[in-house]
């Protein structure tokens, strides 16, 4: 990842943004900073204060983005890890000069605290949905990594829960504030493309990934590793160190999930943004030769596709109408069926998936109470879509799926798939 | 009561999610793949490991029906199966999961009796209302708690009884769970279309002693449950001193529907402090159908300067040709956060009737608002050329500037020789740079690319200007293309050194591999001074481009026979090692031959063959025939792990080597191969003392990299 890109000014970013796609794209949905006192030193009392929970690799980058804010204060750490506890305390406390962050091990008693504003969820796929409806009835904003549900029930609960509680969560899909990406969903979404036909996704791996149980090993001290809190809402298995650093651990609830979930809730996301964010598709195919076609309900298909990308780096997308395509990736670049689609525009490259520009969008709202562009909502629906997927992909059959249900049609063991019970004592 | 359409839809949807997601209890009874149901019976009955029946568990829940029911019932006290057990029985539908279930909470305590209570709240179980109920004063909270959520869940009349005797007199650590079930009953009496019931149950939890988000989320339930009659309920919360309420007024304002919520944000916009202000314009300009414009107008106009920049950011939204006049004349107020914010608010307002009255007002303009206009032009992408070709001409440097920017974000193709002949032949010395920059974003934005690469190519033969040729050229570069890459690989061979400098060094960073051919021609001149940043210009394709893989091995081929200097075949090397295969074997292989490449084309032959050999490909006979010295190695010692932790694999690795300074381990898996993680969740790595024919070596590893032994000096 590019760390030159990660620090372009979110002014800069909102004019390029705007450049690159018009207004209706990129609207600001934020206060000019210096109404919201982001220019120069803020207030102790006017940052929003921050907790970390589970802050390996990837939230690594992510806190760093929230430390670039001038309006942040980062105050606590909660990590099963002793390692990570201190890791994490020791680049905050550097950042702030201070003593001050604090580390606990069970998450509850981090969200208890009433200076916490938000949080940062960046644990394993296996905690985040859970998490993140603790931290809504906590009262707390938050920032989640993706994927963020395990099946469809979570996706519609979550969804429901944040409405319910009035909270602002916004989804680790960082392309959606990125400008090319952006001006790819905007020329499909507003028919730019003619009538759109196809939208493609890079699932990167269509197969299920099983956890299981492994063989056991010596289980850590609670104090290094707490293996019962690991575990959370997954069920019992004995400690293995292969699942503790597993990244792909319980990810989709062991049957279903891998690829198209880890990949799909992005590049599945960003198709979902160029249909509308409407509902999710209606009809799933079992894969065929490298593809998996899904339907939506006016017959655009959603097609996760293996291969035949145009080499524009990880994450590609594609987007087809009538009269033209679109084709996105993480190298910053766009390939068009005709450079007419620019309308007379430039769109400027921002290599990489840089996250600032989604972490500064989400503090925005966390101040507003505007809706984040990796919404509850927006989640949930592209979610759903990579969990029928997997379940068609699962059993080997086309599945069809009522929205207004949302149970599949006629299908007992597709509707059993489309939840699953949390271990003891945890629930969503 | 007054319910709007759009609230009982939201409603009427959450009822559906919370009662479709979960199977119901009479939903289809038979037995689901009846065979496969009994397979998995038979390993819950066995002796088989409990890793064995957990999968069985999981499998049942799509399998299984009521036959499965008292097998796995019998694992929820168990502590390793319980919550494998749960996932089937909250799955399989019908009653005897249920009653199962409903059963078991007779006999479980703790964490398992809580687990069970869960899954009858998922399932909704009506019948387990009346066992449930007791548990609400259960000594053990989270029990409590888990059967006031599920009750919540359930969400008929019986529950939500329950649960409202229950909210005042329980202890603190419980209420707040009977609030949350509470209020799960009310959305969905809500949702069934009884609000009168709903309003009821919000209004008890309001006034309850629970913690501040329970109030808010009873709250926002009040107030959407009255419809029109819940504004005044609004209004108290946008006056509340508490930050919680405010900011809960804000979202249920965006979500509440109709217009009189409007009316509403102008009257709290007008009372409130600037800083709450500010939010309040924000939340008015998220609902644009019924936004009174005129307030937000009105704002952005006078008032508290942060009021006013939020108001001007928000009209960027929901502003149109009325705001102009007041918009431009921010734009040019002394204060350069209202004018700049103004400015951005202008870029953006949509309207193709702004557009229109923009270019009408440039054509009179004069003074301070004639660049800002032009700016306009340019940001918005206004068809005015005629007016900008007008305003090139000006006297005023800033009006000259602002036409030029605006003429390269907006002209077409055929006055593009109006923007050339500023950069090669200009008026105006001083707009050389900005003329540049113009042509530079008109180029590169042409539909045409390569009409527009003919044009740009024409001027570059026509000057004679060496600095203007060379920003000519690196427009072209900067646009790509086929005549693009011709004209740059013909300045490339010129005789004029700095047109060799600049070509070359704009053909090193070509973004596709149709500049391969031209570097290598390049390359291979031996009297061109950049020959060699040629060369490694036609590497770096090589190295990250993706490209087939026959392609690219013939491309490593021709670099290799190309280079003169041993960096450039090193270089070489280093691509051949990044893309593993039969090809780029042999060709490690036999530059194992050159001298001054053995140590390097050799770790190459190592790497290569280990990947293929962990793809599957035999390399055997290909290593058999490299020539490959054979070493004597020896492990002296060898630690795996971090920090104080280290976990002595002397032994482990030594069993390993061979006779090449190349170690293959049991598993790719450190932690495998060396029988377990001595650190778990720490980063690690094996260091490794050595001696090659007798000469002593020491070499560190990332976890998991290829053992590769460097020969010692």
């Amino acid at each position: 990842m590019s760390k030159k890109s990660t620090q372009v000014p979110r002014r800069q970013f909102l004019k390029t943004a705007v450049t690159a796609a018009g207004a209706a794209v990129m609207a600001p949905t934020i206060i000019p900073s210096s109404a919201l006192g982001r220019d120069g030193a803020v207030a102790p009392s006017e940052r929003i204060v921050i907790g970390g929970i589970g802050i390996g690799n990837r939230g690594t980058y992510d806190l760093g983005c929230f430390l670039e804010q001038k309006d942040v204060q980062f105050t606590a750490i909660c990590d099963v890890k002793e390692t990570r506890r201190l890791a994490v305390k020791k680049l905050a406390d550097e950042k702030y000069g201070n003593e001050d962050c604090k580390m606990y091990g069970d998450f509850r008693e981090l969200l208890d605290r009433s200076d916490i504003d938000a949080v940062l969820i960046a644990t394993g796929p296996n905690w985040h949905a859970t998490m993140a409806m603790n931290a809504a009835r906590a009262g707390k904003d938050m920032y989640c990594e993706k994927p963020v549900t395990k099946n469809i029930s979570q996706s519609l609960i979550l969804a429901e829960t944040m409405r319910r509680t009035g909270r602002v969560f916004q989804a680790g899909t960082q392309r959606r504030n990125l400008p090319h990406f952006a001006f790819a969903c905007e020329l499909a979404r507003t028919g730019k493309l003619g009538a759109l036909k196809k939208v493609f996704a890079h699932p990167a791996g269509m197969q299920a990934m099983m956890s299981g149980w492994l063989v056991p090993e010596t289980e850590p001290d609670k104090e290094v590793v707490d293996w019962d809190m690991y575990l959370g809402p997954a069920a019992w298995r004995p400690f293995n160190a292969k699942l503790l650093d597993g990244f792909n651990f319980e990810k989709g609830g062991g049957l279903v999930g891998g690829g198209v979930l880890e990949w799909g809730s992005h590049c599945v996301d960003l198709c979902q943004w160029a249909v509308g964010d409407c509902l999710p598709p209606v009809e799933y195919d079992p894969p065929k030769d490298g593809q998996l076609v899904a339907r939506y309900e006016n017959g655009t298909e959603l097609i996760f596709r293996e291969t035949g990308w145009i080499p524009l780096g990880s994450c590609p997308v594609r987007f087809e109408g009538e009269t033209g395509w679109v084709e996105a990736g993480d190298s910053g670049k766009l390939v068009l069926s005709s450079p007419e689609l620019l309308a007379g525009r430039t769109v400027d490259e921002i290599g990489g998936y840089p996250a600032t520009y989604h972490v500064r969008d989400f503090l925005d709202c966390v101040k507003t109470r505007s809706k984040p562009k990796g919404n509850a909502d927006a989640a949930c629906n592209a979610h759903i879509a990579c969990h029928a997927a997997n379940i068609a992909l699962h059993l080997g059959r086309q599945v069809k799926y009522d929205n207004t249900t949302h149970q599949f049609v006629n299908d007992e063991q597709a509707n059993r798939l489309r939840s699953e019970a949390l271990r003891e004592p945890w629930r969503v | 009561m007054n319910i709007p359409r759009h609230v009982i839809r939201v409603i009427s949807i959450l009822a559906l999610v919370l009662a479709a997601t979960f199977p119901s209890v009479h939903a289809f009874d038979g037995p689901a793949a009846p065979e496969k149901e009994q397979e998995l019976l038979i390993v819950l009955r066995s002796d088989a490991p409990n890793a064995d029946k957990a999968i069985a568990c999981k499998n049942l829940a799509i399998y299984g029906s009521g036959a499965a029911v008292e097998d796995l019932a019998k694992l929820l006290p168990n502590a390793e199966l319980s919550s494998w057990a749960r996932i089937a029985l909250e799955s399989i539908p019908g009653d005897e999961a249920s009653e199962a279930l409903r059963t078991a909470t007779d006999s479980l305590e703790g964490k398992f009796l809580v687990g069970t209570i869960n899954s009858i709240g998922v399932r909704r179980d009506a019948t387990a209302v009346d066992s449930l109920t007791p548990r609400l004063q259960h000594a053990d909270a989270e029990v409590a708690s888990a059967a006031a959520v599920a009750l919540g869940r359930i969400g008929n009349a019986a529950a939500a009884d329950s649960l409202r005797k229950s909210l005042a007199a329980a202890p603190a650590n419980i209420r707040t769970s009977i609030a949350e079930g509470c209020v799960l009953c009310a959305e969905r009496f809500l949702s069934e279309g009884n609000s009168a019931e709903a309003v009821a149950i919000y209004d008890e939890v309001r006034a309850a002693e629970v913690p501040m988000q329970r109030i808010v989320e009873a709250t926002r339930g009040a107030i959407l449950a009255r419809g029109q009659d819940g504004i005044p309920i609004l209004v108290e919360q946008f006056q509340s001193p508490q930050k919680p309420l405010f900011q809960l007024a804000l979202t249920t304002a965006r979500e509440f529907p109709g217009s009189d919520v409007d009316n509403v944000l102008v009257t709290e916009l007008i009372r409130a402090t600037p800083d709450r202000g500010a939010l309040i314009v924000q939340a008015m300009a998220d609902r644009p159908d019924t936004v009174v414009l005129s307030a937000v107008l009105k704002a952005a106009e006078q008032g508290p300067k942060e009021v006013r920049l939020s108001a001007i950011n928000a009209l960027a939204r929901v502003g149109d040709l009325s705001c102009l006049n007041s918009l431009l004349k921010i734009a040019l107020d002394v204060d350069a956060d209202l004018s700049q914010t103004a400015k951005l608010t202008l870029a953006e307002v949509p309207g193709e009737k702004i557009d229109t009255q923009i270019v009408e007002l440039l054509r009179n303009a004069k003074g301070k608002i004639y660049p800002l206009l032009l700016q306009l032009v340019g940001q918005r992408r206004i068809d005015a050329v005629p007016d900008l070709l007008k305003a090139i001409d000006n006297s005023n440097k800033d009006v000259r500037s602002a036409a030029l920017i605006a003429l390269g974000e907006t002209v077409r193709l055929e006055k593009l020789p109006v923007l050339i002949s500023q950069v090669v032949s200009p008026k105006h010395a001083e707009d050389v740079p900005v003329a540049k920059q113009a042509l530079k974003a008109a180029s590169i934005r042409m539909p045409d690319r390569e009409a527009c690469a003919t044009e740009l190519a024409s001027a570059i033969d026509r000057t004679k200007a060496v600095p203007t040729k060379i920003s000519m050229l690196e427009i072209l570069g900067a646009m790509g293309g086929t005549k693009a890459l011709a004209a740059i690989g013909a300045a490339a061979k010129s005789n004029d050194p700095q047109l060799q400098d600049s070509s070359s060094r704009l053909l090193g960073e070509w973004m596709t591999e149709d500049a391969a051919p031209v570097l290598l021609d390049l390359a291979k001149i031996p009297t061109n001074p950049y020959n060699i940043r040629a060369l490694r210009g036609y590497i770096r394709i090589a190295r990250q481009f993706v490209l087939p893989e026959e392609q690219r091995a013939e491309m490593c081929q021709k670099a290799f026979d190309a280079a003169s200097q041993t960096a450039e075949k090193k270089l070489v090397l280093d691509v051949l090692k990044r893309y593993p295969g039969l090809d780029t074997l042999k060709q490690a292989i036999k530059a194992m031959r050159v001298a001054e490449l053995k140590d390097d084309a050799t770790q190459a032959t190592l790497v290569i063959a280990q990947k293929l050999d962990g793809k599957g490909v035999d390399v055997k006979a290909l290593l058999a025939g490299a020539g490959l010295d054979k070493v004597k190695l020896e492990i002296v010692k060898a630690e795996y792990g971090s920090g104080a932790t280290q976990k002595d694999v002397t032994d482990v690795l030594q069993k390993q080597v061979g006779d090449l300074p190349l170690i293959t381990l049991v598993s790719a898996s450190y932690n495998t191969s060396f029988g377990g993680d001595p650190l778990p969740g720490s980063a690690k790595q094996l260091k490794v003392q050595y001696r090659i024919n007798g000469k002593s070596g020491e070499s560190s590893f990332a976890e998991d990299a290829l053992i590769i032994l460097p020969m010692p000096k």
